[in-house]
């Protein structure tokens, strides 16, 4: 037998003559866990669709288990054991979670009646391949992200697979959350399966893989082992570019601040919090998900409104009870989730940019002045380096990072005070991640005060001069300049 | 021409479906079809659901639906006649009789009004589906009307006023196409160069991201339920003066015909999408196939909703080709 379990050699996919794969090879070993690493819109998933049967690939060969295989189809990949799990899980969020483990076999084997004590025995056998505890009967959908990905793990064992490929399967975990799915998966790795994981979080992939395949425009430009590579090498690798990790530097704080909250509770969401902030400022708002902090901004933006405290915008007491309020506040708020709450995908480029400036946009009468609003989207196209020909294509048409690039552009082409950042880099890969840090500092500089919340450390300590860390909706602890730090952080969070 | 076949695909698929059609009743009925007394019918007759079209496009671009338009319509109509007919002077000057018009058309357009604020603040504020809560209005408005007239047309309407819904102004343009044409100018300029215009196709697309980049959503949804249903009231005024009454059903097969129409013309009450040029477009081909029906006589009038049916899903089914992934799939596995 092979010393591979997957390999593959000289894939090519197309598609409408866009080259998506050009020759990639790469070999999964068994008992380990391989990276797939690279920036979106690298061919990551495509590849995946094509390991699991969804995309037939145009040229390359596979083995599998020393075998060659000609054609893969989902089933057929499913019988050779190799399972995904993508990154909306594909879970069905109204049943419990004893049907969902127990559905997929029960389909597979053809049974026609409903035996709850068969369902409740195979799920049952689910959850102790990996020793989780959890209720058969609670609602799928009402289970943290985190609990969900482990029934879909669980799920995935019950088919005896013997490759498991996670799809990005850290994007919306808290960083215990990682660390418990790590442990499973060193767990699973030691009983003999393989596992792909993909990622393009540095730091994830040095902590849990033994192989990296990285990937940039299609064709794969390292792998081996992770061992022999440094973070500096990877990240140049993945970007083709030198990437420089600047921190945040303030060098224009106002003494005045201009924005400051005293004593705001909204009982069950937080409680008592009191912070201020300077122009000039970056400062970081972190915690666990459930922390209360999202909460909080949304209520600084009017969208979630405090039952008692005060907020104060330069020198004047102010109550912000809709987003048009803190929109004429000259506060920006940038959401959580850019899909949902950012973006008109189905809209050009351009009038995304501008949807919050129409009003300088357009005379006194509300006729809109069309190719002002092109102007100031192609300037913010040059300005964030976003990767379009056209600004009046639609904004599905570009990757995350570019989406996100969007969602900013909206906020900053406005005048503003207080810019507050929801978890701005959230699915984005490290270049446009640096491109969004690099505009934040720069902006920052010239007399922005920015809020970032977040729950990605590493981008915490580096933007921010200032860090407030919050715990079950209240304030547990502040830090600013040389004590911000990943440890100070963690120290307090636990 | 591909570029443009690519950029306009509804207009392509409308203005090929009006082809299909004309060489087909060509041959049919060439004799029939290719007369003025026909092409006047067609021009005198789509501009009533034509209006009505226009305003409910508002609610369709907005993501949201409105089934309660020609109940309303009607209701308002009928108390706008019955405003008319009590208090037309006998015997009175032309310029008396305008101003009783004047009144009761305002009277109208203030019922019609209230209807659009029912129906907004049903949906925006207190989150009703906008299906169950426009089909719940259109009961109330249909029960009124019919507990006030007993199911009877209100007849009194202005002898002027039928004159005037029958006249041709400048000598040659039909007073409803006039119509028509106005409310398609003021409907185009709103979509197409003014903030509002530029808000409602991008709260149709996401109305969450509308709101957290600082628009009014429930104010604006308001705002457009508001003059949706003033256009569609407008349209049933035009009603009035060709059956030269009110009626509590008149016109109630024109709901699923502009829904057939704004879907034909690709402004899917998905929102945030369609052209009002391709809504004009698609108005004038529903009127031909309408017109053409009619003149098989031996053909069983009923036999009608059965093709309007069909045609909607025909519609349905190329509409999630153009628009959806059915195309685009396709295109990328060639």
């Amino acid at each position: 037998m092979s010393e591979y379990l997957l390999e593959m050699k000289g894939i090519c996919k197309s598609f409408a003559g866009v080259r998506a794969l050009d020759h990639v090879n790469f070999k999964v070993r068994p008992g380990k866990v391989m990276c797939l690493a690279g920036e979106n819109g690298c061919g990551k998933s495509t590849l995946v669709k094509i390991i699991s049967g969804v995309y037939t690939r145009d040229e390359g060969e596979v083995i599998f288990e020393g075998q060659p295989v000609t054609k893969i189809t989902p089933a057929e990949a499913t019988r050779m054991g190799i399972q995904v799990i993508y990154q909306d899980l594909s879970i069905f969020p109204n049943l419990t979670v004893m049907e969902n483990l127990a559905i997929n076999s029960e389909i597979t084997a053809g049974v026609k009646f409903v035996n709850r004590k068969r369902w409740e025995e195979t799920a049952k056998e689910a959850l102790s391949k990996i020793g989780y505890n959890i209720d058969l009967y609670a609602k799928m959908g009402e289970l943290s992200v985190a609990d969900k990905q482990l029934v879909a793990i669980c799920r995935a064992l019950l088919f005896n697979a013997k490759l498991i490929i996670m799809d990005e399967p850290t994007t919306a975990l808290t960083k215990k959350e990682v660390d418990a799915l790590f442990t499973t998966v060193r767990q699973l790795r030691d009983s003999g399966i393989a596992i792909m994981f993909i990622s393009h979080k540095t730091e994830e992939i040095f902590e849990i893989s033994d192989d990296v395949c990285i990937m940039r425009n299609g064709k794969n430009v390292y792998s081996g082992l992770t061992s022999e590579l440094t973070p500096d090498q990877f990240t140049y690798y993945m970007t083709g570019r030198e990437l420089t990790n600047d921190r945040f530097e303030p060098k224009n704080i106002s003494r005045e601040p201009v924005l400051k909250v005293d004593q705001l509770t909204l009982p069950g969401n937080y409680e008592n919090v009191t912070f201020s902030l300077r122009k000039g400022e970056i400062l970081g708002i972190t915690g666990l998900l459930g922390s209360g902090r999202t909460e909080l901004a949304l209520s600084l933006f009017g969208l979630n409104n405090p039952k008692s405290g005060t907020i104060t915008l330069n020198g004047s007491q102010v109550k912000i009870t809709s987003p048009m309020k803190a929109q004429k506040l000259k506060i920006g708020y940038v959401p959580e989730d850019r899909l949902t709450e950012g973006l008109c995908l189905q809209q050009p480029i351009a009038d995304n940019i501008t949807l919050a400036s129409l009003k300088r946009l357009s005379n006194a009468l509300g006729i809109l002045k069309h190719q002002d609003i092109l102007d100031d989207a192609q300037i913010w196209k040059e300005k964030f380096s976003i990767a379009t020909d056209d600004v009046r294509k639609f904004a599905s048409t570009l990757s995350g990072g570019n989406q996100q690039k969007i969602v900013l552009s909206k906020w900053l082409s406005n005048d503003l005070d207080v810019l507050i950042l929801n978890g701005p880099t959230v699915g984005v890969d490290v270049g446009a991640k640096q491109d969004i840090h690099a505009l934040v500092h720069e902006l920052a500089n010239e007399g922005l005060a920015v809020i970032i919340i977040s729950d990605d450390l590493s981008e915490v300590v580096t933007n921010c001069n200032r860090v407030i860390v919050m715990k079950e909706g209240r304030i547990v602890g502040e830090m600013d300049g040389d004590q911000v730090t990943e440890d100070n952080i963690l120290e307090i969070i636990r | 021409m591909k570029e443009f076949v690519n950029k306009n695909r509804y207009m392509t698929m409308l203005l090929g479906l009006l082809a299909v059609i004309l060489v087909l009743f060509t041959i049919t009925k060439g004799s029939l079809l290719w007369t003025g007394g026909t092409w006047k019918g067609i021009v005198m007759q789509f501009p009533e659901y034509g209006v009505i079209t226009l305003g409910i496009m508002f609610c369709f671009v907005s993501g949201h639906i409105d089934m309660s338009f020609v109940a309303l319509g009607d209701f308002a109509s009928i108390i706008a006649v019955r405003y008319m007919a009590a208090h037309t002077p006998e015997n009175g000057t032309n310029g008396q009789i305008m101003g009783v018009i004047l009144v009761g058309l305002l009277i109208a357009v203030l019922i019609g009004a209230l209807g659009g604020v029912i129906n907004g603040v049903l949906i925006a504020y207190l989150n009703i589906p906008p299906v169950m809560a426009t089909i719940a209005m259109q009961l109330v408005w249909l029960g009124l009307s019919t507990a006030l007239t007993q199911g009877y047309a209100v007849n009194g309407v202005p002898a002027l006023y039928t004159e005037i819904g029958h006249s041709n102004v400048f000598g040659f343009i039909p007073f409803p196409l006039l119509v028509f044409i106005i409310v398609f100018i003021i409907c185009a300029f709103l979509l197409k160069f003014t903030t509002y215009g530029e808000k409602l196709y991008m709260l149709g697309s996401n109305i969450k991201a509308a709101k957290f980049s600082g628009i009014n959503t429930k104010a604006m949804l308001i705002g457009t339920f508001v003059f949706a249903d003033v256009v569609a009231t407008i349209g049933c005024m035009l009603m009035v003066s060709s059956n030269n009454s009110a009626k509590a059903d008149y016109g109630t097969s024109y709901v699923m015909q502009v829904i057939l129409i704004l879907v034909l013309a690709g402004v899917l009450p998905d929102g945030g999408l369609g052209k009002i040029t391709n809504v004009v477009l698609a108005i004038v081909t529903v009127q031909i196939i309408s017109s053409c029906i009619n003149m098989f006589k031996d053909l069983n009038i009923y036999y009608a909703n059965m093709i309007w049916g069909g045609l909607l899903i025909v519609v349905l089914i190329l509409g999630t080709k153009l628009n959806g992934e059915g195309l685009i799939r396709k295109k990328k596995k060639a």
